[in-house]
C-alpha cells in the first residue's frame, strides 16, 4: 500500500509555506512504478492468442482463427477419462474408433469398418490416419490406447462394468474381445473417453496422467493450455479427413452463462456454447442455434417411502403436472414438453413410443405434505420446482422446496430423504445406448435410482431390453420398458431441453449435436 | 511475540479445521470430488472406491493432514484432488490476479471515500462545519448496493451496450476498470462514511482553531484532520483488502476473472482440501502482512501521540442530524411494505412473466410472473428480523472482543481472511444444518470488522489526555471502561453496524446454495436479488426494486439517529469532551480536571501526570 509520507517531511510540518507547496511526485517513485509494471503483467491472465483482444496468429495458410467460449473449464487437466473428454471432442481434437450420427447409431471414425466375429469379439479395420505427433495410427497404438482406458481408475463412464481386451490383429485391424457379450460395443467406442491417442500421451507409470496435447488425431491439435481459463489449438495439416477450414481455435472457458452471452454480443468470441435460457432473449435471434438434446428433465417420485409410496398419490401428482406450462413459461419455448424418458432428440423413439398401460387411479391427496428437492446448478430447475409446487398445491398437496448445490443434494436424494426430486438426466448417457439409463435409474439394482423404484415388471422389461442384440430390437424393447416405467408413475417427464449455442453471423459449419459431443469440426469457419 | 504465536495457533486451527471438514460434516469428499470432475457421472460404489483409493482418503484426516503439512517446508502444498495438478502455482497465480483486482478496487474506494468526505473536508477547512447536519444518505445507499448487482449493471451497460470497456476477461489494465468499480464503489462508500463520521470532531479540536487563527490555509488543516482520523480506519481498510482478495466471487464470475475467490469457492464445494488449505493459509498470511502494514501506517501517522497519550477524544455530540431524511426513508419503506402486504407474494403465473411495472403490478413481475411489490413487502419482516438479530449478535461480539485487542486482533484477521463460503461450511459442519446455522454462519464473520473498528477507536481513545487525567486521579479500569471508553466508542461502532445491515441481509441469502438459509419460494430479500439477477438486463425492475429497498434500509439505518434525538436541541459548542452526568457524582474532580486538561489542548498540559507531547505529535501543525 502507498503510505503517504508527505506530511512527515520536516518542511511540510514546520512551515506553512511548505504546506502550501504542491505535492511533488519524486522521479524515483515514478521509476519504481515503471519497474512494477512487468510484475503487474504477471497478475493478468496470459492473453496471447487465448485472449479476446489478441488477433491470434495465422498458422501459415488460409482461414482465420475461430474464437470459442466453452462453459465447462477442464476439471482434470484435459484427461480424456473424465468429463474433460467432451471438451476435447467438441473442439475436434480427439476422435474414437467410431462416432454417433444424428440417429444415434455408430458410424465410422478412425475405424473405417467393423464386424462382429462372435458374441464377444469384434474386429475393427482402421483407416489410414496420423497422430498429431506425426506417427501413424497403427493397430498396436490403438490397442494400447484402449487398454489404458480400460485400466483407468475410476473407469471411464462408458466402460463402467465392462471388461475387454484389445489386440492388434494383423494388417490394419484391431480385435476387441469382451468378457461378456456386448451388443453395443461400437456405440460404446464412440464415447469421447475412448479417444485414441498416440503412445506418447501415456507416461511410463500406470498412474501417470494422460496428455492429449499433440497426441490425438482430430482436425485440430492443442498447442497451449493456460490452466483452466484458456487453450489454443492449431489446424492439423495431416488430418485424414482433409485440412480444416479454420487455421486454429482460441478457446476460453467462461463458466458464467451471462458472461458467455456478453462475450458473443461484444464480438469477443465467434461461438459461445450453452447460453442459459434467461440470456437467450438478449441475443439476436439470428445468432441463436437451438439443438434438441437427449437431456430430459423429470420429476422423480420416491416410490419406496413417504407419501409417494402410494401409486394412487403418484398418479395424482402426475395428473397435476402440466409440462407445457414449464416448456413455455420457464424455458420460454427453448424446450419441448415431456413426452417420455426419451425426447425428440432421440429420433427413432418418436415412432416407436408405446402408451403406458395399467396406471393406478388417482385419488385426492387431501393435503398430503411432501418435500420437493432440486439443485441450482442449472438455473431453470429452481424455477421449475416453484411452478411444480404451485401445480401440486392446486391439486391438494402441501409442498416444501429444498434447493441446494448438486453435490450437496445428490446423496440425500439417492438415500430417499425427499419425496420428490426434479433433475435433468442425459437419457443416452455416455454410450449412446438407450438401455443403460433404464437399468441405472429405474431397476432395483440401479445405482442412480432417484425414484427408488423397485418393481418386478420394470426389472423384467429392462432385462429384456438389455438382452436384445439387434439395434432395432433393442430400441423396441427400450420403448416397451419405457412404457412400463412410466406406467408406475414414479417418474414424470417434464421437459426435453434444447441447448442454445450462440453463433456469430459470419460463422458457418458449426456442428452442435444432441449428444453434446461435437461443436467445432473441420468445416467450421468464419 | 505472543501475538505472533496466537496468530500461528489460529492459522493451524484453521488448517486443521479444513482438514477435518468432510469428516465433521459427514459429506463424502469422494462424492464431491467426483461431482466436481464430472457432474453427470453416477456415483456407483466402485467409482467412489477408486477415487477414495487414489486420494488416499481411507488413511483418515490425521494422516492426510500430516502428509500435507510435511510437504509445506519443501514448498509442496500437495496436489489438487480434482485436477491432480500442483496446488501452489495455481493458488499463487489466482492470488496475484486477486491482489491486483483488490488494489484497483481500493484505488476506486479511496476516490469514492474522498468524494463522500469532500463536503465535510471543504466545510471543515473553511471552519463552517459548526451546526451543519451530517451529510446526506447518498453514500449509505451506495454502501448498501450489492456488488453483484453493480457488476451486472456495469458489464451489460458499460461493457456490452455502450462498448466502452471490455465486459469480461482479465488481460490488461482496461479489463480492471469495471470489476474495480463494482468492488470499490460500495467499499469506498462504507469507508467514506466511517471517515466522515469522525472528521467533524477532528476539525473541532483545539489545534484546528489554533491553526486557523494562525492563518494556516484551510487545505493543510483539512489534511491534518484527515491524518488524525485515518488511523482509526486503517484496520478496516486492511480488512477490506483481505476480504476482497478472497471473497469477491460474484464479481469474478460475472467478469470471468481467474481469481482466488472463485478458486476457493470451487474447492469448498468440491471439498478439495489441499487447495482449500493452501488458499486459507495464503489468505491468513496476507491478513497478517496487511495488519502489519496498517499498524505501521497508523504509527507513521499518529505514532508519537499514541505512545505519549496526547490525543483528544474524537467522541463528541454528533451535529444535530436532520429529522427529515430518516422520516422520508421510513415512510417510503413503510409505504412499500404497506402497499405490498395485501398482495400475494407466491401466486405465480408464467404467462405474466417479466412484465414491466404497470398499474396492476407497480413494481413489475419476476421470471415466474409473481408480483415484485408483494414479494418485497412480504420479505421485509423476515429479512429485517434476521438481519437485525445477526447484526446485534455481531455487534455484541465485536465490541466485547474489540475490548481485548491482543486476543481479538489476530482472530479478526484470521476470521476475515477466511472466504465466507468456507466459514459457512465450517460452521455448518460443526453445528449441523439447524435453523440457527445460517445466522451463526454469517455472524461468525460479521463481527470481525466491528471488532477491528472498536479496537482501533479504543487505541486512540485510550491515548487521550482526558483519560490520562482521569486515570491519574485514581479512576479504576472498570470506571474508565464504563463511563469513558465505551460511551466514546460505542456510537460510531453502532453506526458502522447499521451501515453493514443490508450487507448482512445479502450474505444470509448467499448461503442458500449450501442448503442453509431461506429456500425458494420465500420472498426473502437476498433471495429475491439472487433469483432475479439472471434477468437483470431484461427485467431490471425485478432486481432494482429489492435493491432499492435494501438501499433505503441502509439510508434509514444511517440517518436514524436523527429520529432518536429530541427536537430542538442544538449541537453543543465545539469542546471536545462531553460532560456527562453519569459518573460525575463518583469522580467529580477527575471530571473537572480532565475537562480542563482537554480544553487546554496538548500544547500546554496542566495535569502533572500528562506527559508533554513530542514534536510531530498528532495533528496540531506548529511552527518550529
Amino acid at each position: 500500500m502507498h503510505v503517504p509520507l508527505g506530511p512527515r517531511s520536516p518542511h511540510s510540518l514546520r512551515s506553512p509555506r511548505g504546506l502550501r507547496r504542491p505535492r511533488r511526485l519524486p522521479r524515483s517513485r515514478l521509476l519504481a512504478l515503471f519497474c512494477l509494471t512487468p510484475l503487474l503483467a504477471g497478475c493478468f491472465a496470459s492473453s496471447g492468442s487465448g485472449g479476446g483482444h489478441g488477433q491470434g496468429r495465422d498458422a501459415g495458410g488460409s482461414g482465420s482463427r475461430l474464437r470459442v467460449a466453452l462453459a465447462f473449464p477442464p476439471a482434470e487437466n484435459l484427461s480424456p477419462y473424465g468429463a474433460d473428454a467432451t471438451i476435447l471432442s467438441r473442439l475436434g481434437v480427439t476422435e474414437g474408433l467410431t462416432a454417433l450420427d444424428g440417429n444415434g447409431s455408430a458410424v465410422p471414425a478412425l475405424a473405417a469398418s467393423w464386424r462382429r466375429e462372435d458374441d464377444r469379439t469384434w474386429l475393427f479395420t482402421l483407416r489410414e490416419a496420423v497422430f498429431h505427433d506425426g506417427t501413424d495410427v497403427t493397430p498396436a497404438a490403438v490397442a494400447a490406447s484402449l487398454a489404458r482406458a480400460g485400466e483407468a481408475r475410476p473407469a471411464p463412464a462408458a466402460l463402467a462394468g465392462v471388461a475387454f481386451t484389445a489386440k492388434a490383429a494383423g494388417g490394419a485391424a484391431v480385435r476387441v474381445t469382451t468378457a461378456a457379450p456386448d451388443p453395443v460395443l461400437p456405440l460404446r467406442l464412440s464415447s469421447p473417453s475412448l479417444a485414441v491417442l498416440s503412445p506418447k500421451a501415456y507416461g511410463k507409470g500406470k498412474k501417470d496422467a494422460v496428455d492429449p496435447v499433440g497426441t490425438a488425431t482430430g482436425p485440430f491439435e492443442i498447442t497451449r493450455v493456460t490452466g483452466a481459463s484458456a487453450a489454443a489449438l492449431d489446424r492439423f495439416d495431416g488430418y485424414w479427413g482433409g485440412r480444416a477450414q479454420s487455421s486454429g481455435v482460441d478457446v476460453r472457458f467462461v463458466a458464467d452463462g451471462a458472461a458467455r452471452a456478453n462475450a458473443l454480443r461484444t464480438g469477443q468470441v465467434d461461438l459461445a456454447e450453452a447460453i442459459p435460457v434467461a440470456q437467450a432473449a438478449t441475443l439476436d435471434p439470428g445468432t441463436r442455434r437451438e439443438t434438441a438434446t437427449t437431456r430430459t428433465t423429470s420429476l422423480h417420485l420416491n416410490a419406496r417411502s413417504g407419501v409417494f409410496k402410494d401409486p394412487a398419490l403418484r398418479a395424482a401428482a402426475r395428473a397435476a403436472v402440466d409440462a407445457s406450462v414449464l416448456a413455455e413459461g420457464v424455458y420460454e419455448g427453448h424446450a419441448d414438453a415431456g413426452a417420455g424418458i426419451y425426447g425428440p432428440a432421440v429420433t427413432w423413439a418418436q415412432g416407436k413410443r408405446v402408451r403406458p398401460a395399467g396406471r393406478a387411479k388417482a385419488v385426492a391427496p387431501g393435503g398430503a405434505s411432501l418435500t420437493l428437492a432440486t439443485y441450482d446448478n442449472r438455473p431453470e430447475l429452481p424455477e421449475v420446482a416453484q411452478v411444480l409446487k404451485q401445480q401440486l398445491e392446486k391439486a391438494g398437496f402441501k409442498v416444501t422446496l429444498e434447493v441446494r448445490e448438486y453435490s450437496r443434494l445428490e446423496s440425500d436424494a439417492l438415500a430417499g430423504r425427499f419425496d420428490a426430486f426434479v433433475g435433468a438426466r442425459n437419457s443416452l448417457l455416455d454410450t449412446g445406448d438407450p438401455v443403460s439409463v433404464l437399468a441405472g435409474d429405474f431397476t432395483c439394482e440401479g445405482g442412480y435410482n432417484l425414484a427408488r423404484l423397485c418393481d418386478p415388471d420394470v426389472d423384467r422389461a429392462v432385462g429384456k431390453a438389455q438382452a436384445a442384440a439387434d439395434a432395432d430390437e433393442r430400441q423396441d424393447a427400450a420403448m416397451a420398458a419405457e412404457a412400463v416405467i412410466l406406467g408406475t408413475d414414479a417418474v414424470v417427464p417434464l421437459v426435453h431441453q434444447r441447448i442454445i449455442t450462440g453463433v456469430a453471423a459470419r460463422v458457418g459449419g458449426v456442428t452442435p449435436d444432441p449428444y453434446e459431443r461435437t461443436l467445432v469440426g473441420a468445416g467450421t469457419r468464419r | 511475540m505472543g501475538a505472533l504465536l496466537w496468530r500461528v495457533v489460529l492459522g493451524a486451527l484453521l488448517v486443521c479445521g479444513i482438514g477435518l471438514l468432510p469428516w465433521l460434516s459427514r459429506t463424502d469428499p469422494a462424492l464431491t470430488v467426483l461431482k466436481a470432475r464430472s457432474a453427470d457421472r453416477d456415483p456407483s460404489p466402485e467409482v467412489l472406491a477408486d477415487i477414495r483409493d487414489r486420494l488416499g482418503l481411507d488413511d483418515g484426516p490425521a494422516r492426510l493432514l500430516g502428509r500435507w503439512l510435511a510437504g509445506l517446508p519443501r514448498g509442496d502444498a500437495g496436489r489438487s484432488w480434482i485436477s491432480g495438478a500442483d496446488v501452489l502455482p495455481g493458488v499463487l497465480d489466482a492470488l496475484g490476479v486477486s491482489l491486483l483486482l483488490t488494489a484497483a478496487a481500493l484505488a476506486v474506494a479511496v476516490v469514492v471515500a474522498a468524494g463522500v468526505c469532500a463536503r465535510t473536508l471543504f466545510l471543515g477547512a473553511r471552519r463552517r462545519l459548526q451546526g451543519r447536519p451530517a451529510g446526506g444518505s447518498g453514500s449509505a445507499v451506495l454502501a448498501a448496493l450489492p456488488e453483484f448487482l453493480l457488476a451486472s449493471v456495469l458489464a451489460t451497460v458499460v461493457g456490452v451496450q455502450w462498448g466502452w470497456l471490455p465486459a469480461l476477461g482479465w488481460y490488461g489494465p482496461q479489463w480492471t476498470v469495471l470489476p474495480a468499480l463494482a468492488l470499490g464503489l460500495p467499499a469506498g462508500a462504507v469507508l467514506g462514511r466511517l471517515l466522515d463520521d469522525r472528521l467533524p470532531s477532528a476539525f473541532a479540536e483545539p489545534w484546528a482553531s489554533a491553526a486557523a487563527a494562525r492563518g494556516l490555509p484551510g487545505r493543510s488543516i483539512a489534511r491534518q484532520a484527515l491524518r488524525r482520523c485515518v488511523p482509526g480506519l486503517l484496520p478496516n481498510v486492511g480488512l477490506f483488502a483481505v476480504g476482497l482478495t478472497g471473497g469477491s466471487v460474484a464479481v469474478e464470475q460475472i467478469f470471468d476473472i481467474p481469481g482466488l475467490g472463485r478458486t476457493a469457492l470451487q474447492a469448498a464445494i468440491a471439498q478439495d482440501l489441499p487447495v482449500l488449505q493452501a488458499g486459507a493459509l495464503v489468505l491468513v498470511a496476507l491478513a497478517a502482512v496487511t495488519t502489519g502494514v496498517a499498524r505501521l501506517a497508523a504509527r507513521l501517522l499518529v505514532g508519537p501521540a499514541l505512545r505519549d497519550g496526547a490525543l483528544h477524544t474524537l467522541d463528541r455530540p454528533a451535529p444535530a442530524a436532520r429529522r427529515a431524511p430518516p422520516l422520508v426513508h421510513g415512510v417510503l419503506l413503510l409505504g412499500v411494505v404497506g402497499l405490498g402486504l395485501p398482495r400475494d407474494p407466491l401466486a405465480l403465473d408464467t404467462g405474466d412473466r417479466l412484465r414491466s411495472p404497470s398499474a396492476a403490478h407497480p413494481f413489475g413481475t419476476d421470471a415466474l410472473g409473481r408480483d415484485v411489490l408483494a414479494r418485497v413487502a412480504h420479505g421485509a419482516v423476515d429479512t429485517l428480523l434476521l438481519a437485525f438479530t445477526v447484526s446485534a449478535l455481531a455487534l455484541t461480539a465485536g465490541v466485547l472482543l474489540g475490548l481485548l485487542p491482543r486476543l481479538s486482533g489476530p482472530l479478526v484477521d484470521t476470521v476475515n481472511a477466511v472466504p465466507p463460503v468456507l466459514a459457512a461450511l465450517l460452521v455448518a459442519a460443526v453445528r449441523g444444518n439447524g435453523p440457527t446455522t445460517p445466522a451463526l454462519a454469517v455472524a461468525v464473520v460479521a463481527w470481525a470488522p466491528l471488532a477491528a473498528h472498536t479496537s482501533a477507536l479504543l487505541r486512540q481513545e485510550g491515548a487521550t489526555v482526558h483519560l490520562a487525567a482521569t486515570r491519574a486521579l485514581g479512576a479504576g479500569r472498570w470506571y474508565l471502561l464504563r463511563s469513558r471508553l465505551l460511551p466514546a466508542v460505542l456510537p460510531p461502532v453502532v453506526r458502522h453496524a447499521l451501515l453493514r445491515l443490508p450487507g448482512i441481509a445479502l450474505a444470509l441469502a448467499s448461503l442458500g446454495f449450501l442448503g442453509l438459509g431461506a429456500q425458494p419460494p420465500s420472498p426473502e430479500w437476498g433471495l429475491l436479488l439472487a433469483e432475479n439477477q439472471p434477468y437483470a438486463e431484461r427485467a431490471p425492475w425485478a432486481v432494482l426494486a429489492p435493491a432499492a429497498v435494501v438501499a433505503l434500509l441502509g439510508a434509514l439505518a444511517v440517518t436514524a439517529p436523527g429520529l432518536l434525538r429530541p427536537p430542538g436541541r442544538t449541537p453543543r459548542s465545539r469542546g471536545s469532551v462531553r460532560p456527562r452526568r453519569r459518573g460525575a457524582a463518583e469522580q467529580p474532580t477527575a471530571e473537572q480536571l480532565a475537562a480542563r486538561a482537554e480544553s487546554a489542548g496538548p500544547g500546554r498540559p496542566r495535569g502533572g501526570s500528562v506527559p508533554p507531547p513530542r514534536a510531530g505529535s498528532v495533528s496540531p501543525p506548529r511552527r518550529a
